[in-house]
C-alpha cells in the first residue's frame, strides 16, 4: 500500500504543500485553512500533519512528547481532526476534512509540490 | 483581478479608527499591485516634501497578486514610506509568512496614517481589526515583543497562524538605522523604515485570517508550478548553493573577484580564510527555513554555541557577513553571526549599521575621532566592541548617539564626509563598484539608495547566470542596470523573490502571472510596469529634493583605483555609463523623465 513518508527534519516550514492540497480539492482556490496537510511549528521544528479520521469527542487527558531535549504537545501532532482543534475543519461548511490521496492512483499534490523530500510517496 | 483580496485596510492612529477600502482594478492592472501599487498610493496621498518622521508621513504594507496563491516564493510584503534615513522613497520587503498571512488576513494592503499618543499594537485577527494598548510591549527586542503577544492571545492555536511585523528599540527610540522586522528575526532590509513605524508609535502588526485567494486557471498554475519548480531543480546555484547556505555562498565568489569589501572599501584581499562555506559549516548548525511557498528556502536558522557569543536566529546572510563583518575587518562568524542577530532583536538595519561603523572606525584609525570622543574603542577587527556598540547604538547610550545618526551623519560632523560610503544617506551592500561596474551603476541610481536587492546585476556580471558579462567591462551595463531595476520592480510588485531569478528566467514567469491572475500580459508589458513604477519613484524622489547630483558615488571609487586583490587598479567609471544609462530610460541629462517619457508610461497625471 502507498504511505505518504514524512521526514520532519528536511521541512523548511515553506507551507507550499498546503497550498498544493487546497488548489486540488477546491477548484481555483487557495486558503491552507481548507487543505488537509497542515504545517505545524513547534518550537524550532517543523512537522507536517496530514489530516486523519474525524472524531467526535476530544481527548480527555492532554499528551506530551519528549524528542531530545524539546517537549511537544501531542494536539499539535495529532491527525485527527476534533472539536478542540481548529484544524482539518473546511472553514466555509464546518465538515472535518481528511486525506484521501487526491484520489486514484494515489498522486498527492502535496508531495509533488514539496521540494525537500520531507514528503515522500513510498510502497509497501 | 484573480489573486488579489480586492480590499485595503487604512488605518488612523491619530483618531484610532480604521476603514476598509475597495482597490481600484483599473490601478492594479496599471501596477499590478504590492510595490507597484504601494508607491502609486504613497505617492498620491503623500507630499515629497513631508518629514519622514511627521504624522503626515505615512507607512504602507502591500502583499503583491501572486503572495500566498502558492505561486513559487510568493511571500513578500513591501514596506513602503518616506525614510527618514535616506529621505527617499524607501521599499523593504518581508520574507517568511506575514506577506501571505495579509492576504489571508483579507487584505492586499495596509495604510497606516497619523500618530497614536501612546504605543500601540495593530491586530487583525480573524476579521477584527484592533488598535491595542502596547505599552508593556515597548523596550523589548522584536522576538520578545512577538512572543509576549502571543502568549498574551491566550489561545496557542491562534498563536500559532499568527504573524507579526514590529520594531525594535531601534525604532522606537526614531533612530535613521531603524529597520522593520518581522517573523521574529527577519529584517527588512529598509533603513529609516522602523523609525517611520516608531513615530507613530506602532510598535507591531499582528495579521491571522481564513479567506481563501482565487486563482484564475487552477489545472494551467498547478501545471507551471510543476515545471517551475523542475526548471529550478536543474539550476545548480538556485537549488544546490542556495539551499545549502543562503546567498552566503557568495562570500567566496566576490572575494575571488575582488568585490568584498575590507574595512571600509579600502581593501579586497586581506586574508579570509574563515569566512567561506565550509567555515558556515563548521560555525552553525544549518537548518534551512522556506518563505512561503518557497522550493530554495534559502533562511539559515541556527543556535549559536560559542564560548563568547551565544543566541538564537538566522545565519548570517552575504549582506550581514560583508557589512557587519568583512568591511568591519572581522571574519569570525560566530561573531557575524552574534552582531546579525543582535540587529534583527533590535530592530537595526544590518548593512546601515555596519556602515555607519566602518565609518566610525576609519574616522578613529585617522585619528579624526578619537576613541575618548565615541566613547568606545571602535577598531576594524575588533568584534566584542562592535557588539557592544550595535547594543549601544540600538539603546541610544553614552555616546553611541552620534553612530546611532548614521555614517553619513558622523562623517560629516567630523568634518570627513569622504570617508563616508554611502550613496543618497544608505551605506553601499558590501559590494565594491570599482570591481562590478554595472552593481556601481545601479548603486549610484536606485531610487532606494545603494542596495543590491533592486537590481541583482550581479546574477550576470559575476554568476554569469543569464549572459557572460565581465564584471569590470562598462560595455552593455546601463542597459543591464535598466532591465534589472525593472524586473526587480516587477517582481516586488507581483510579490516574488528575486532570487530564483538566479535559476529562472524572467519569461518563465509570464505564465505563472497568467495563469494565476486572469491577465494575458507578455514578457515587454510586465517590463513595462517596472519602468513605470520605476519612473513613479523617480519623480517622487526628485519632488522630494534629489537631482542628478545625487547619482553618483563616494570619490573613492571613482578617483582611488582598488589598491590590492585581483581587481586591483580597477575604478568605478559611472560617468561614463551615467548618460547612456539615462538616455535608455527617456530622461533629460538633468536625469529628469520629460513630459514624453510620462505620456509613453501613462504617468503624465502624476
Ligand atoms: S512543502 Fe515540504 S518542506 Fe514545505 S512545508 Fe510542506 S512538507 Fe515542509
Ligand atoms: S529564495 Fe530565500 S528569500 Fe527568496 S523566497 Fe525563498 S527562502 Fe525566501
Amino acid at each position: 500500500m502507498p504511505r505518504i513518508k514524512i521526514d520532519h527534519t528536511k521541512c523548511t516550514g515553506c507551507r507550499h504543500c498546503e497550498t498544493a492540497c487546497s488548489l486540488n480539492h477546491v477548484a481555483n482556490t487557495v486558503n491552507p485553512r481548507r487543505a488537509r496537510i497542515r504545517v505545524m511549528k513547534e518550537e524550532d521544528q517543523y512537522f507536517p500533519v496530514i489530516a486523519g479520521p474525524f472524531v467526535d469527542a476530544a481527548c480527555t487527558s492532554k499528551q506530551t512528547i519528549v524528542i531530545g531535549n524539546q517537549t511537544y504537545d501531542m494536539c499539535a501532532l495529532c491527525r485527527a481532526s476534533c472539536p478542540q482543534k481548529p484544524y482539518f475543519i473546511e472553514a466555509e461548511t464546518g465538515i472535518p476534512l481528511k486525506c484521501d490521496f487526491c484520489g486514484i492512483p494515489p498522486n498527492p499534490s502535496c508531495v509533488r509540490w514539496c521540494n525537500t523530500g520531507a514528503l515522500e510517496l513510498v510502497e509497501d | 483581478m484573480d489573486g488579489c483580496i480586492g480590499r485595503y485596510l487604512r488605518v488612523n492612529l491619530t483618531e484610532g479608527k480604521h476603514r476598509i477600502e475597495e482597490i481600484d482594478p483599473r490601478l492594479l492592472e496599471k501596477f499590478l499591485g504590492g510595490r507597484g501599487l504601494g508607491v502609486k498610493v504613497f505617492t498620491d496621498e503623500v507630499d515629497p516634501q513631508t518629514d519622514p518622521l511627521s504624522p503626515d508621513n505615512k507607512l504602507i504594507l502591500a502583499s503583491g497578486p501572486l503572495v500566498g496563491t502558492g505561486a513559487i516564493t510568493g511571500a513578500s510584503c513591501n514596506v513602503i514610506t518616506r525614510s527618514s534615513l535616506t529621505k527617499t522613497l524607501a521599499c523593504a520587503k518581508t520574507r517568511g509568512h506575514f506577506g501571505a498571512e495579509l492576504k489571508f488576513a483579507g487584505f492586499d494592503m495596509v495604510i497606516i496614517e497619523g500618530k497614536a499618543e501612546t504605543p500601540v499594537i495593530l491586530s487583525i485577527i480573524d476579521d477584527k481589526v484592533r488598535i491595542l494598548p502596547a505599552l508593556e510591549y515597548w523596550g523589548r527586542s522584536t522576538a520578545e515583543t512577538e512572543d509576549l503577544f502571543k502568549k498574551n492571545l491566550g489561545d496557542p492555536w491562534v498563536a500559532r497562524e499568527t504573524f507579526l511585523v514590529s520594531i525594535g528599540p531601534a525604532g522606537e527610540r526614531l533612530l535613521p538605522l531603524a529597520n522593520v522586522v518581522n517573523d521574529r528575526y527577519l529584517s527588512v532590509g529598509g533603513a529609516g523604515t522602523g523609525a517611520v513605524m516608531g513615530s507613530k508609535n506602532l510598535k507591531a502588526i499582528a495579521v491571522k485570517g481564513r479567506h481563501s485567494l482565487h486563482v484564475a486557471d487552477g489545472n494551467r498554475f498547478v501545471q507551471v508550478v510543476n515545471t517551475m519548480i523542475n526548471k529550478l531543480n536543474s539550476a545548480p546555484l538556485a537549488s544546490q548553493s542556495m539551499t545549502q547556505w543562503g546567498t552566503a555562498f557568495l562570500v567566496g565568489l566576490c572575494y575571488q573577484k575582488g568585490i568584498l569589501p575590507q574595512n571600509n572599501f579600502r581593501w579586497a584581499s586581506l586574508s579570509l580564510k574563515n569566512v567561506g562555506t565550509e567555515a558556515l559549516n563548521s560555525a552553525f548548525v544549518l537548518r534551512a527555513r522556506g518563505c512561503f511557498a518557497c522550493p530554495v528556502a534559502c533562511i539559515k536558522k541556527t543556535v549559536v554555541k560559542h564560548p563568547t557569543y551565544q543566541g538564537k536566529g538566522m545565519v548570517p546572510t552575504y549582506l550581514a557577513i560583508g557589512a557587519l563583518g568583512v568591511n568591519c575587518g572581522i571574519s569570525d562568524l560566530s561573531a557575524i553571526g552574534m552582531a546579525s542577530m543582535l540587529c534583527a532583536e533590535m530592530g537595526l538595519d544590518p548593512v546601515a549599521a555596519g556602515g555607519a561603523l566602518a565609518t566610525a572606525m576609519e574616522l578613529v584609525e585617522k585619528k579624526v575621532l578619537s576613541p575618548e570622543e565615541l566613547k568606545i574603542d571602535l577598531r576594524f577587527g575588533n568584534a566584542e566592541i562592535l557588539i557592544q556598540a550595535l547594543r549601544l547604538i540600538a539603546t541610544k547610550k553614552g555616546h553611541a548617539k552620534r553612530l546611532g545618526q548614521g555614517g553619513k551623519a558622523l562623517a560629516e560632523s567630523s568634518g570627513r564626509p569622504d570617508l563616508f560610503m554611502g550613496v543618497k544617506g544608505l551605506s553601499l551592500a558590501p559590494f565594491d563598484p570599482r570591481a562590478i561596474q554595472g552593481m556601481g551603476l545601479h548603486f549610484a541610481t536606485s531610487n532606494y539608495g545603494p542596495h543590491h536587492l533592486y537590481a541583482n546585476t550581479f546574477f550576470d556580471e559575476l554568476l554569469n547566470v543569464h549572459e557572460n558579462l565581465d564584471p569590470w567591462e562598462i560595455d552593455g551595463k546601463p542597459g543591464l542596470v535598466k532591465r534589472y531595476q525593472d524586473t526587480s520592480a516587477v517582481m516586488d510588485s507581483l510579490g516574488l523573490c528575486n532570487w530564483p531569478l538566479m535559476g529562472l528566467k524572467f519569461n518563465n514567469y509570464v505564465p505563472l502571472v497568467n495563469s494565476c491572475l486572469g491577465t494575458s500580459y507578455k514578457a515587454d508589458d510586465l517590463l513595462l510596469i517596472g519602468e513605470r513604477i520605476w519612473n513613479l519613484e523617480r519623480v517622487f524622489n526628485l519632488s522630494a529634493g534629489f537631482n542628478s547630483s545625487h547619482d553618483t558615488l563616494p570619490d573613492r571609487f571613482t578617483k582611488e583605483p582598488i589598491s590590492d586583490g585581483p581587481a586591483e587598479g580597477q575604478i568605478s567609471r559611472i560617468s561614463e555609463m551615467i548618460p547612456e544609462y539615462y538616455h535608455l530610460r527617456g530622461w533629460n541629462e538633468k536625469g529628469e523623465p520629460p513630459p514624453e517619457t510620462l505620456k509613453a508610461l501613462e504617468l503624465e497625471n502624476e
